[in-house]
């Protein structure tokens, strides 16, 4: 069973986490064209490697997470806040 | 095979010396305290103790251990039936019923056994064949000769039965963390453990048998063993026996069964049957063993054929001699020893060696004392005697210049196998850890990871005690670690082992098992071959070797071997099947737990659940709530209750529990732009104290969700959303804000739970109101306009209030936090009396809402689209939304994408069911044209409606002749698409 360190909350088993998707996707602008858009709902890298995914720690503080993983091997390298303001804030005052 | 007693060594070891009963097939026998299943019918001379799996042979006990392959026995009675127990690892119980499996009338004298003689059609993937004709089933391609015999072959193959009747015993979960795990408690477990615990480290040691101690156990001086029992009290020492540690998953997670109690006390201590631990530890070290195999010859299942070491078991844990006239047949050093406690404890023993040369050392030994030693020989055929399943005599084969050869016979009432040691690896492959062959020791071993995974003792490959030892202190010596060539090395016999797999004599014809659980033999493998099954991967699935509940821990090796030599490949490059998880059988209850019954899932009461159930309220299941179905009056059934609540509703009034919708504020300086940014329509100029029906889409500009959302302040609103997608729409909405717009300064709070919600409908509903207001002018139009919201007290009692409908009728959605809920509905209800009134539930809610063509998740279920549901005009085509840009992709323009539409028989008094498709009359075997997605009777309109999709929607099948197939319940409907706004379309009750 992987287990993820939530910045926030700690090291938890990941049932108290849900997958997101591809933390390296860029959304373009609600105004941005037809093709940008289809890019980037619908085409993916299908990695055998390392990644950067999004999930979410739903049964815990609810953050939203950027997990560097390798989809081999589960190693999970670095865990932060989505939104990096609150990981900055977050890492200063630990 | 005649097993006996004999005396128990003399030592300060102490064994319980009791009787106890236990019923073999309803006989009463007696067996030790202490004993296995396995060990007290051997103790009874019970030769035979199960059928096999396809071809009904005879089966005795083949070892001592989970790797058992012969013995599999059912236990218990009733709901308590266990099948395929392995008999040598189940303890007797004092009364413990056991019963053999797969024979029919008895295990002696069995009808299946005839499957043997047509064993030609039995071979390796004869089901295939069988169904596809081909050779040699050719003739019976196209007949229904094969119908019969599969329904034949199917009862007659397989193993025990399950009792069909629910589980009668507890099971429970436990996390569990330690900071090092030892699995199994022989001489490398046992030494693991106390040097870790001497660090000061947690250590938790597990072992699947029922008693401790591993191969001590097996060997007749236990003062060691004893010594170290007493240094393993150390309070950082948790030790659970009984308990197998059946997987091994990522980070050092590790799946544990324990089975704590026996079936008959658990009756009246209230204790569970077996506990299912996740397991999470720092350091895991599998001490976990070696498995003894034997190796394919003819005959080589017949009773009385074991391996070497479990004679041993049965010898010093048991006190039980298997044989008087005892043959060994190995290949490697290890079965020495106990061929020399078994010629002490009174038996004929001889040996033949597969290897031409052994050391002096053991030759002396057995030579001294009067073991007969045959070198270069091993066991061509084994034969059961006239009248008697169990072994009688070998035929012998010699090693000579052109290979193997005849040599003779001998007789026997035993014959003992060790063909070499295969190591317990099971874990380590579980986790994808390298496999590799050692062609000097003739197994696969496996390293771990050599972080946070260790391998100690036989299961590194190390045969010889000490060196077990010191391996598991190696793991906890730094310097050791650092310098690798300091590690035990893998071995440890005098003479090395001649690997051993086969002995196939020309001029010898019968059966030689791989598998015998599942009656897989060397044949088999060589066909497979034949047949172009040339990876192991298609070869295991093909002869199902290793697929049966031992999987395989004694034959797989010999599978491989075999298609080693039909490749003409080295075994390395043969590879090995990944080993999956659960290393022995484990028990489905115990992985359920307690989360069986009415704990299957939670269920989310609303506050007014026990309010609406002593309002005789039947509930009814929505995703986790549960929620008032209808409220039956004077034995009413659902049809007549809710015709009559959505007709009073229409009427007059009604009320209902709307409290599971999904509730989240939205606030912060950005709300307004946020929700702007989220609903397809206009949010911007939202007033305060107004509410608006909003739409989301998804980025691919798909319908998400839809409701309604009240501006209370500046930058506060509550959303509402629907009941199934609350949690989803919330984590959506946290995911937008956190990843894609972290500049947008807004919070969202679920506060489904925190609010209750009562909807009033019907004419009669501003009247109700009014009479609970102090002020008549605050219920009026102007105060309170078509989806005004404000703060009121209704009786005193503070809530919102919003001008809402999904009815259709004059409506009002009243929220107070949960706990006054209860005071509310009573205040209510209570002032509902002085009119024509009802409570209604769920279904006339959908009743109501399919006449007025409102949308819920049947119809947006993924693969809508805003237009499709006729609420194009919700799309604003001045600003972004989510969504927008996919939305117009061409094909979504599509005139002819299904559409929403009302549906109505033309025979009017024509009753229909959901689950429809939409055809064109005539063409009722071409793809259809649509669907129905929600049916009821409208009371409103006499008569049945419903909602689906239809190609071009309405406006394309007005001159269509449409019919509503229902091929399942044989039902034809001649029908006809109508707006779905079936009831009101105008909206002219809405609005009082
Ligand atoms: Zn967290």
């Amino acid at each position: 069973m992987i287990q993820i360190i939530c910045p926030f909350c700690g090291k938890r088993d990941h049932s108290e986490f849900s997958y997101g998707g591809d933390g390296e996707i860029t959304y373009p602008a609600l105004d941005a064209n037809e093709e940008s858009w289809h890019d980037a709902v619908f085409l993916r890298e299908n990695i055998y490697g390392r990644q950067i995914e999004t999930w979410q720690h739903i049964h815990g503080c609810r953050s939203w997470l950027l997990v560097d993983r390798d989809t081999k091997t589960h190693e999970i390298f670095s865990v932060k806040l989505a939104h990096l303001d609150w990981h900055i804030l977050l890492e200063k005052n630990r | 095979m005649k097993p006996r007693r004999v005396s128990p060594p003399i030592s300060n070891y102490k064994i319980p010396d009791y009787d106890i009963n236990f019923f073999w097939n309803g006989k009463k026998l007696t067996a030790k305290k202490g004993d296995t299943i396995a060990s007290g019918l051997l103790a009874n001379q019970q030769d035979i103790i199960g059928r096999s799996f396809k071809y009904h042979r005879p089966r005795g006990v083949m070892s001592a251990g989970v790797e058992e392959s012969g013995a599999l026995v059912t236990i218990g009675d009733g709901a308590y039936t266990e099948p395929n127990i392995s008999a040598p690892t189940e303890q007797i119980t004092e009364g413990l019923c056991v019963y053999s499996q797969n024979a029919w009338p008895s295990v002696r004298f069995d009808i299946g056994s005839i499957l043997n003689q047509f064993s030609r059609f039995l071979a390796a993937g004869f089901y295939y064949k069988m169904f596809m004709g081909i050779p040699p089933f050719e003739w019976g391609r196209g007949t229904s000769i094969w119908m019969f015999f599969e329904h034949f072959i199917r009862k007659a193959a397989g193993l025990g039965r399950a009792s069909r009747l629910a589980d009668p015993d507890i099971y429970e979960h436990l996390n569990t963390h330690t900071d090092i795990l030892v699995i199994g408690s022989g001489p490398a477990g046992i030494r693991a453990a106390l040097t870790a615990a001497k660090s000061g480290a947690d250590v938790l040691l597990v072992e699947q048998d029922f008693l401790i101690g591993g191969s001590y156990l097996s060997q007749p001086d236990k003062i060691e063993f004893i010594e170290l029992t007493e240094q393993l009290t150390a309070k950082n020492i948790t030790i659970l026996t009984g308990t197998t540690a059946f997987g091994l998953y990522d980070d050092e997670t590790v799946g544990l069964i324990e089975r704590v109690s026996d079936r008959h006390e658990n009756i009246t201590q209230k204790l569970p049957r077996q506990r299912f631990h996740i397991c999470r530890a720092e350091k895991i070290i599998l001490a976990t063993g070696a498995i003894e195999r034997n190796y394919a010859f003819i005959n080589n299942d017949l009773p009385g054929i074991m391996t070497v070491s479990s004679a041993r078991t049965y010898l010093n844990r048991h006190h039980l001699l298997v044989g008087e006239q005892i043959i060994i047949s190995t290949n490697n050093d290890s079965a020495y020893e106990t061929a020399l406690e078994l010629k002490n404890a009174g038996a004929n023993v001889t040996i033949l060696d597969a290897r031409e040369q052994i050391g002096d050392n053991l030759l002396q030994k057995i030579v001294s004392n009067q073991i007969h030693l045959y070198l270069g020989s091993a066991v061509a055929k084994a034969e059961n005697g006239f009248n008697s399943a169990s072994i009688k005599k070998i035929q012998i084969a010699e090693l000579g210049k052109n290979g193997w050869q005849s040599a003779g016979s001998l007789r026997c009432d035993c014959l003992l196998i060790s063909a070499g040691w295969s190591p317990v690896i099971h874990l380590a492959s579980h986790q994808g850890f390298p496999i590799n062959w050692s062609e000097e020791n003739a197994c696969f071993y496996s390293s771990g990871n050599s972080k946070t995974i260790f391998l100690a003792g036989s299961a590194a490959g190390i045969w010889n005690r000490q060196g077990c030892i010191q391996s598991a202190i190696d793991i906890f010596n730094i310097e050791a670690n650092a310098n690798d060539s300091a590690h035990q090395k893998m071995g440890g016999w005098d003479t090395p082992i001649k690997p051993l797999y086969e002995i196939r004599l020309a001029s010898l014809k019968g059966k030689a098992f791989v598998d015998p659980q599942h009656d897989v033999t060397a044949s088999d493998i060589r066909l497979a071959h034949q047949e172009g099954f040339i990876s192991v991967e298609h070869m295991k699935r093909y002869t199902t070797l290793g697929m049966a509940t031992d999987q395989g821990k004694m034959g797989n090796i010999i599978g491989l071997s075999i298609m080693a030599d039909a490749l003409n490949a080295p075994i390395s490059e043969v590879g090995v099947t990944r080993f999956r998880p659960p290393y022995t059988s484990i028990c489905l209850g115990a992985l359920a737990g307690r989360h069986r019954q009415s704990h299957f899932k939670p269920i989310r009461r609303t506050p007014l659940d026990q309010w609406s159930l002593r309002h005789s309220a039947i509930m009814t299941e929505a995703g986790l709530w549960r929620r008032p179905w209808y409220y039956p009056e004077k034995g009413e059934d659902l049809n007549k209750a809710y015709i009559r609540e959505a007709t009073t509703a229409r009427r007059s009034l009604g009320i209902c529990d709307v409290s599971t919708l999904g509730k989240i504020m939205v606030q912060g300086p950005d709300a307004t732009e946020f929700l702007n940014r989220i609903y397809t329509n206009p949010f911007a100029k939202l007033p305060i104290g107004k509410a608006r029906y909003g739409i989301i889409l998804r980025d691919d500009g798909m319908v998400f969700d839809d409701g309604t959302t009240w501006r209370l302040a500046e930058n506060n609103y509550l959303m509402t959303t629907t009941t199934n997608n609350a949690a989803s729409v919330m984590t959506r909405l946290e995911e937008l804000l956190q990843v894609r717009w972290p500049q947008l300064k807004v919070h969202v709070t679920s506060v489904t739970d925190q609010w209750a919600g009562c909807a009033i409908a019907g004419p009669n509903a501003r009247n109700l109101l009014t009479n609970c207001v102090d002020k008549p002018d605050e219920m009026s139009h102007e105060a309170l306009p078509f989806m005004g919201v404000k703060q009121i007290y209704l009786k005193n009692i503070p809530c919102y209030i919003a001008r809402i409908s999904f009815s259709g009728e004059l409506a009002f959605e009243v929220y107070v936090p949960s706990d006054y809920a209860p005071s509310l509905m009573q205040m209510i209800w209570q002032n509902a009396m002085a009119f024509d009134s009802c409570l209604y539930g769920l279904e006339a809610l959908g009743t109501m809402r399919i006449e007025k063509g409102h949308v819920t998740g049947a119809e947006l279920d993924g693969r809508t689209t805003i237009d499709d549901v006729g609420l194009g005009r919700m799309a604003s085509a001045n600003k972004d939304f989510i969504g927008k840009s996919l939305r117009s992709r061409q094909m979504l323009a599509s005139p002819n994408r299904p559409q929403l539409v009302g549906i109505f028989p033309k025979d009017k008094s024509k009753k229909f069911s959901a689950g429809g498709l939409l055809n064109e009359a005539g063409k009722t075997n071409s793809h259809p044209l649509g669907w129905v997605t929600a049916v009821t009777y409208s009371p409103a309109l006499g008569h049945w409606i419903a909602l689906g999709f239809i190609e071009g929607g309405l406006q394309n099948t007005k001159d269509k002749q449409i019919i509503l197939t229902d091929e399942l319940r044989a039902n034809f409907l001649d029908i006809e698409i109508v707006s779905p706004h079936m009831y009101d379309p105008e909206g002219t009750r809405l609005h009082g």
